[in-house]
């Protein structure tokens, strides 16, 4: 039997080693405010993050997204960082805008540099996937990222052979000639739609087996196609590119205007 | 010494005090006057409220004594008191959870007088005092947000000022009072500053005086009982009489229930300051950046939510003339009512008015919250095309899906269950629209859409029809009415045609 002093003392020791138990690891509250890490340029979260908000709406992986998935090793193994940096920094076509500060856009040089780099540190080297893959038949060799002038009166004999069973009349993909679509596109544009190709959604790339040309194109072949193709934009040149410019910035001119 | 003598000197120095001051006389009757036997659980919150004014008060001085009022320094000053000071997050997130429970006790404390008819004879000014420590504590709120000087201060401080400005006549004069100029500056944040630490908390001490001293002078109602009717001429000595015969003292019978409470409120207090932590402060104020999404704090969010959803054209009627109009309903409901029944079940109107109230006030935070009328900013640069969307599109719809991000369509309309809810979702959009119809609303817009016929060119028109066509069910064709006039081509002759060859290949314009 305990006097009650002692149940006094012992509600005293309970109740002084409670309080002090609280505060064991307060330091690690949950709502303790973390410290801001300072953004480091070039590291992971900031290329992530800044791909989230600025490319991801477009460029997703696999299937997703309306533009080139960026999020593909495939992509990564034939875009050279200069190609990249370039598209990047000056836009291409008329929906992909131009992210250099000098021609009114969010980011820096160095950091397009930095994140080109990133992207190809976190995807180029993956398997997330084989857009535009390399070898896919041996002997083809590697393909140029940007365009390569070729032989228009040769692309209209690849297209013919290669292409018209899906984009040629009465052809289940879709008509690559229509000249709503050319206006959209530049030639940079038709070059990586036919080398990455949409291996997800179907469209083989140039070196895959297509459904008529199981062994799919030669680099040059690929250089005469799209010559073929850039042909039947309606407008002059020119006229048609500034036409479609509705964003206002200088244009990627090298890319847009190799043939 | 004996023990005669320690006592009597201890209470020497008591009793000269007591004789100076009168303190113990004066108190004795805030601790032991008599409140009804009945005063059960639902007297509480009062307590509670006025617990949580004391941490106010607490916490607020100990901030008061870190906190730079000055515009360059007081978003930094308020990182420095969360990252340098040893428990400043504590202290933060304890003023700020504090504040929002305040309000929310107050609310209850209302809402429980209000439906047990505690206002009517004699404690019409209880109520009364009541409704302006409510309008004090909302202000308080308001100022206190301003204090973080961040994004929603900066927002806040602005939809505020373009109410103010909408006063007829002295909109101006009365704008520049309140921003101390005629825009938001440094000047405004040192006159909130005064508002938040010296006039308002001085108002509010001096009202919750007041209202202690009418609690004290009237005493605390009965429960409602049907059939005891409250008559002013007699209400008082029948009053006064069942507290002698059956009051029960308020230290130490009913002030057990109140710390009770109260310890409970505390415990819940020191949780969500421990796990949600302090309010921001959000980024920077930066009147440049629009992409942003301010919000007031909760107290606030149900006028934000009614006044998103206001018509525009009633907007300033209705913002300049409410909040009166509610005020002086809120100081008229005692005399609208000051005698009779008070029991809830004798008073139906009264407790369906409440109901309404309260889940008007529910809902509309709820809209504050979500707010599905601002776009969703990031919309278009970081919800990519699902792959339903883009699975078998021919590459001019594809181009389309391009323009579509593009253009930003996706900051108003869902994809895919991912997007604004400004405007419609568009999973489904050729089963509702013709492409005649989808190009006319693109082109001019209307019906709270702004008009893109500026902004995109014929063949960037021509690819997002093409592409919105395509979006309706698998094996459901889309809006065309049978017999009704074909669309126009809007592809050149040079085009082949698409040709639906299975539930891949969108069945569109194009194929008929």
């Amino acid at each position: 039997m305990m006097s009650p002093q002692t149940y006094r003392l012992l509600a005293c020791v309970l109740v002084f080693s409670a309080i002090v138990f609280a505060f064991v690891g307060c330091d690690r509250l949950h709502g303790k405010p973390t410290e801001a890490a300072p953004t480091v340029i070039g590291s992971p979260s900031w290329t992530q993050s800044t791909f989230n908000t600025s490319c991801l709406g477009c460029h997703s992986k696999g299937a997703e997204g309306a533009a080139i998935p960026l999020m593909n090793a495939g992509y990564w193994k034939v875009a050279t960082d200069a190609h990249v940096i370039q598209v990047l920094s000056h836009g291409q076509g008329v929906s992909m805008p131009n992210y250099l500060d000098s021609d009114g856009g969010p980011l820096t040089s160095d950091e397009i540099a930095a994140l080109v780099k990133g992207m190809r540190s976190m995807w180029g080297a993956g398997s997330l996937g084989g857009q535009g893959a390399q070898g896919g038949h041996a002997g083809q060799g590697d393909i140029s990222a940007t365009v390569v002038a070729g032989d228009a009166a040769s692309g209209a004999k690849v297209f013919a052979t290669a292409c018209a069973s899906c984009h040629g009349t009465g052809g289940s993909a879709g008509s690559v000639t229509d000249p709503m679509y050319l206006r959209l596109i530049s030639d940079q544009g038709l070059w990586s739609a036919v080398v990455y190709g949409r291996t997800e959604l179907g469209s083989p790339a140039w070196n895959q087996p297509m459904p008529n040309h199981p062994t799919g194109l030669t680099t040059t072949e690929v250089a005469d196609v799209v010559s073929w193709i850039a042909q039947a934009r309606p407008v002059s040149k020119a006229q048609g590119q500034a036409k479609v410019q509705t964003k206002s910035q200088p244009k990627n001119q090298n890319a847009s205007d190799t043939k | 010494m004996n023990r005669e003598v320690i006592l009597k000197l201890l209470k020497s120095p008591a009793q000269w005090i007591e004789e100076r001051t009168g303190v113990v006389a004066f108190s004795a009757p805030l601790l032991f006057h008599h409140v009804p036997r009945s005063a059960k659980w639902w007297y509480v919150f009062g307590s509670a409220t006025l617990m949580f004014f004391t941490i106010q008060i607490v916490t607020g001085i100990c901030l008061g004594t870190m906190y730079a009022p000055s515009a360059s320094n007081a978003w930094e000053s308020l990182r420095f008191i969360d990252e340098e000071i040893p428990f400043g997050w504590m202290l933060r997130a304890l003023h700020g959870w504090s504040s929002s429970a305040m309000v929310v006790m107050m609310a209850i404390h209302m809402l429980q007088v209000f439906m047990h008819g505690s206002f009517k004879f004699p404690r019409e000014l209880n109520w009364i005092t009541g409704v302006f420590l409510l309008l004090t504590v909302l202000a308080l709120a308001f100022t206190g947000q301003v204090m973080r000087w961040d994004q929603d201060a900066y927002w806040g401080l602005g939809i505020g000022a373009a109410i103010v400005d909408r006063v007829p006549v002295f909109g101006d004069q009365m704008r520049a009072l309140m921003l101390g100029g005629p825009i938001i500056g440094g000047e405004t944040l040192n006159r909130f500053f005064a508002l938040h630490v010296f006039i308002l908390p001085g108002a509010a001490i001096a009202l919750v005086g007041l209202h202690m001293t009418l609690i004290i002078k009237n005493g605390i109602s009965e429960m409602p009982k049907p059939g005891e009717i409250v008559v002013p001429s007699t209400y008082r000595e029948g009053f006064e009489e069942r507290m002698k015969k059956t009051g029960v003292p308020f230290f130490p019978d009913a002030v057990q229930r109140d710390m009770v409470f109260c310890g409970v409120c505390l415990l819940l207090l020191v949780f969500l300051a421990a796990y949600y932590g302090p309010f921001g402060p959000g980024g920077m104020p930066d009147p440049t950046l629009i992409n942003t999404n301010p919000r007031p704090d909760y107290p606030f969010m149900w006028i934000f939510g009614a006044v998103s959803l206001l018509p525009p054209a009633s907007e300033t009627a209705i913002m300049l003339v409410a909040p009166v109009v509610g005020i002086v309903i809120l100081v008229a409901v005692p005399f609208l009512a000051n005698s009779g029944e008070r029991a809830p079940s004798r008073r139906p109107g009264m407790m369906l008015l409440a109901v309404v109230v309260v889940m008007a006030i529910v809902a509309l935070t709820w809209e504050g919250v979500t707010s599905p009328w601002s776009p969703v900013m990031d919309g278009w640069s970081a919800l990519p095309t699902p792959t339903q969307f883009v699975k078998g599109r021919t590459p001019l719809q594809m181009q389309g899906a391009v323009v579509f991000q593009f253009a930003q369509c996706r900051n108003c309309h869902e994809l895919g269950g991912f997007g604004g809810k400004r405007g419609p979702a568009l999973d489904e959009v050729a089963t509702r629209m013709s492409p005649d119809q989808l190009i006319r609303q693109v082109q001019q817009g209307g019906g709270n859409m702004p008009a893109f016929g500026k902004n995109l060119n014929s063949a960037q028109m021509t690819a997002i029809v093409d592409f919105l066509s395509t979006l309706h069910p698998e094996n459901e064709a889309d809006s065309a009415i049978p017999g009704a006039q074909l669309p126009l081509p809007i592809k050149s002759p040079l085009t082949m045609n698409t040709v639906s060859s299975g539930a891949e290949t969108p069945a569109g314009i194009h194929s008929r």
